[in-house]
């Protein structure tokens, strides 16, 4: 006769005790599943963080490494009229194209919100400027752009409603004006999409019983829709504000920062700087004046997302 | 970028070879060398360049190399390197590549090699020798070999191909620049055009100022076809008209002291006006967003009548646009009062310092500057590059098709960025940053000679003065 023993549970102590397995141990195992973030963004963003900010408080050029001169790089740069022009720039491309991109993505999430033909292929389709890599789409922009083969001057002269061709990025208002353009042809799909995803939360429960109450399509939207993508509407302008502050490849592909600095902003100008007149710790002193500027929005969209959280 | 990754380690020459693969022997390579190479026993055992007897050491064998130069406007002159360079590779077991970039984005490429690897021999532009002085292996003797056995260098390439003592890379010339024109257009608008071949036998060029050029211009878009003119951010089609205008007109970066900024010049003030208003009477406008290739397609466009640039849109006219060709010939920079000038300094292949195959990079230095790889080169460009070195200065190319004969004139006016004083790395930081170029630009845009002339002298100061 076989007789079945019963084991008493054993204590997590014993387990121990006898050597348990190190990944058994939730704080081991934590540290280790942290470990290749870490590695990541120790490589990839720590260091050359730390680099270029080690960079830009030395007088180092391409393949020399500099003496540390304080803060004198961010100082000069004061002085550079250049660098002031570019400072200028930058707002005024981040600050004039995040509006318009907020604007067109709400229209947009909203077209697409309804109930439409084909919507999923609109969906998918409106994504293409975001999804289609900067530097391939900013060469299409550049043919549009083209001042001798632009398709669009080609039309507007056949149509007789302008003389020349236009001179898109030639001319100091109009170059900036067409690099906005398209920044927002490119952005605009991503606060479409983000905004979207808000409206899709809005309960439909909610708008029943605004229009029971007499409420109007507007009102609806002011008093219903609004309050609830707010939170959405903010962090993508956050977002937006970021990435187009710290914008390159469409610049760098469209004008270079051309005409006479019209269009440098601080990427392209670091990169002229640093990389082509190899002064590269004051490009990496361009580089991080956009630091301050963004590690505000950084911290006010951290504070923002936590009280989510809270 | 393009780029040619070659086949050529040393496990697989044999059967590519089997494949059919146009391989070139030793045996082949020691005879296509021609007789420089054979000369070696004669000039003794001298070293770098000349030393080069055939083939590459043994131990080069299951290395790797890869070039980086600016794309060619002549895209046979392009082809042609990439050939040559899997040829040595494959000849020498070497896995060879050759990487090309647009212009403007070379400089950046090579900055970004010197800091982090991935390039053995780089094409540096004038100036750049001085800017990454430290990185470049130092090749004076392979460069003296080589300008002693091919008569010498130019004056325009004598005066920036070596950075004090040193030629830290061996210089091969430079793209030309002149004024191409459409005949009939200028012989329409009153010019006195020569015929191209009257103008080879003569030597006399159809000769203008700048002034008669802009009056030319007025009458040109009055016609329908202005002036094309680039001011984008470019590296060459800008600054090759911008400080030549500066240089005629009294104005220089520096004076000879290499340290006297002498950019605000009443003379340089009067002609940078002359050009705000010739900018609308005689240009096409939509010059100040242009790049370097921009003009090529103007005017093979049939857009404008006339542009300052390398004889690359002649050679794109003869193979795809013949009614051009006919039509078409090149003169000589328009002149000022202080005189003609064409900026002109001398490009190098040089090797870097954390190249992993300074050895193989020698060497396949030393078998390309031969006469037969260096030749063909240049042949097949048809003149488009001017040769460093006096030897080729005689070559039959030149005299083979009299519309090019303007290009032949091209080194007598050269002068190369930071003139009066010497190129070094301040010039090459004011290149870099457009200086020059971005001051007519913000003349163009705002009206205001003066102003951007003090603006443009402000920027250099601060560079000079450092």
């Amino acid at each position: 006769m076989q007789t079945t023993a019963v084991q008493p549970p054993v204590p997590a102590a014993r387990h121990r005790a006898a050597g348990m397995h190190p990944l058994e141990n939730e704080r081991t195992l934590g540290l280790l599943l942290m470990l290749p973030g870490v590695l990541l963004l120790t490589v990839f963003m720590a260091y050359p963080f730390f680099l270029g900010l080690w960079l830009s408080v030395t007088d180092s050029t391409i393949g020399h490494a500099g003496r540390f001169l304080g803060i004198r790089n961010f100082v000069d740069l004061l002085g550079d009229s250049i660098f002031r022009q570019t400072a200028r720039n930058t707002f005024i491309y981040a600050l004039v194209t995040v509006p318009f991109k907020l604007a067109l993505g709400l229209g947009l999430a909203l077209v697409l919100n309804a109930d439409i033909p084909f919507r999923n292929a609109v969906r998918a389709a409106v994504l293409m400027p975001f999804i289609v890599p900067t530097a391939l789409s900013s060469l299409g922009w550049l043919m549009i752009f083209d001042p001798i083969f632009s398709p669009v001057s080609w039309l507007l002269r056949h149509w007789g409603l302008v003389a020349h061709n236009i001179n898109f990025l030639g001319s100091a208002v109009l170059a900036i004006v067409s690099v906005m353009i398209a920044n927002i042809w490119r952005g605009t799909p991503f606060f479409g999409v983000t905004i979207l995803a808000g409206l899709q939360a809005v309960p439909a429960e909610l708008h029943d019983a605004a229009a029971i109450d007499g409420a109007g399509v507007w009102h609806r939207f002011l008093h219903v829709t609004v309050p609830i993508i707010t939170g959405v509407m903010l962090i993508s302008t956050l977002f937006s504000i970021i990435m187009t502050f710290a914008d390159f490849q469409l610049i760098y592909i469209l004008t270079k920062g051309g005409p006479a600095n019209e269009t440098h902003i601080f990427g392209t100008y670091a990169y002229q700087i640093g990389l082509s007149a190899t002064e590269i710790g004051q490009g990496a002193a361009i580089a991080l004046y956009m630091f301050p500027i963004l590690a505000v929005l950084a911290v006010l969209l951290l504070r923002y997302l936590r009280r989510d959280v809270a | 970028m393009t780029g040619t990754r070659t086949a050529g380690r040393k496990g697989d020459r044999s059967s590519k070879a089997a494949a059919g693969t146009p391989r070139l022997s030793r045996r082949t390579l020691l005879k296509t060398a021609g007789a420089a190479a054979l000369g070696v026993g004669a000039l003794g055992t001298g070293p770098g360049l000349l030393r080069w007897a055939g083939a590459a050491p043994a131990v080069l064998k299951g290395t790797s190399l890869t070039t980086l130069q600016a794309t060619y406007f002549v895209p046979a002159g392009q082809d042609l390197f990439k050939k040559q360079v899997q040829q040595w590779g494959q000849a020498n077991g070497v896995n060879a590549n050759a990487d090309f970039l647009n212009w403007p984005d070379l400089q950046p490429k090579i900055s970004a090699a010197i800091q982090a690897g991935g390039y053995d021999i780089v094409e540096l532009w004038p100036g750049w020798n001085y800017l990454y002085a430290d990185s470049l292996v130092d090749l004076t003797d392979m460069t003296e070999a080589y300008a002693k056995r091919d008569g010498g260098l130019e004056a325009f390439a004598a005066a920036d191909a070596k950075v004090g003592a040193r030629y830290l890379g061996i210089p091969h010339g430079q793209t030309n620049d002149a004024l191409n024109y459409r005949i009939s257009w200028l012989r329409e608008a009153g010019a006195n055009v020569p015929d191209p071949a009257e103008q080879a036998r003569t030597g006399k060029i159809l000769d203008l100022t700048w002034d008669q050029f802009f009056a030319l211009g007025k009458k040109l878009k009055a016609a329908g076809h202005p002036i094309g003119q680039a001011f984008g951010h470019s590296q060459g089609d800008p600054p090759s008209w911008a400080y030549p205008y500066m240089w005629s007109h009294g104005a220089m970066e520096v004076e000879r002291d290499g340290k006297t900024v002498a950019f605000n010049k009443p003379m340089f003030v009067d002609a940078v006006k002359k050009l705000v208003s010739a900018w609308k009477e005689s240009f096409d406008e939509t010059g100040l967003s242009w790049d370097d290739s921009s003009n090529n397609k103007a005017f093979l466009a049939g857009q404008i009548a006339a542009t300052l640039n390398g004889s690359s849109i002649y050679a794109a006219a003869l193979k795809d646009y013949p009614d051009i060709a006919k039509d078409m010939c090149h003169t000589m920079t328009p002149r000022g009062p202080a005189g003609r000038f064409a900026l002109l300094g001398t490009r190098t292949l040089a090797v870097l310092k954390n190249s992993k195959n300074i050895a193989g990079a020698k060497e396949f230095l030393a078998w390309w500057f031969q006469d037969k790889q260096y030749g063909d080169w240049l042949h097949v460009q048809a003149g488009y590059n001017l040769p460093a070195m006096r030897k080729w200065a005689k070559d039959p190319m030149w005299g083979k098709d009299p519309v090019m004969y303007a290009f032949s004139k091209e080194a007598s006016i050269g002068r190369d960025q930071g003139w009066a004083g010497p190129p070094n790395s301040k010039s090459g930081l004011a290149f870099s940053k457009y200086i020059i170029v971005d001051t007519y630009a913000k003349a163009i845009q705002s009206g205001d000679a003066a102003g951007a002339i003090k603006w443009g002298a402000d920027q250099l100061e601060a560079i000079y003065s450092r």
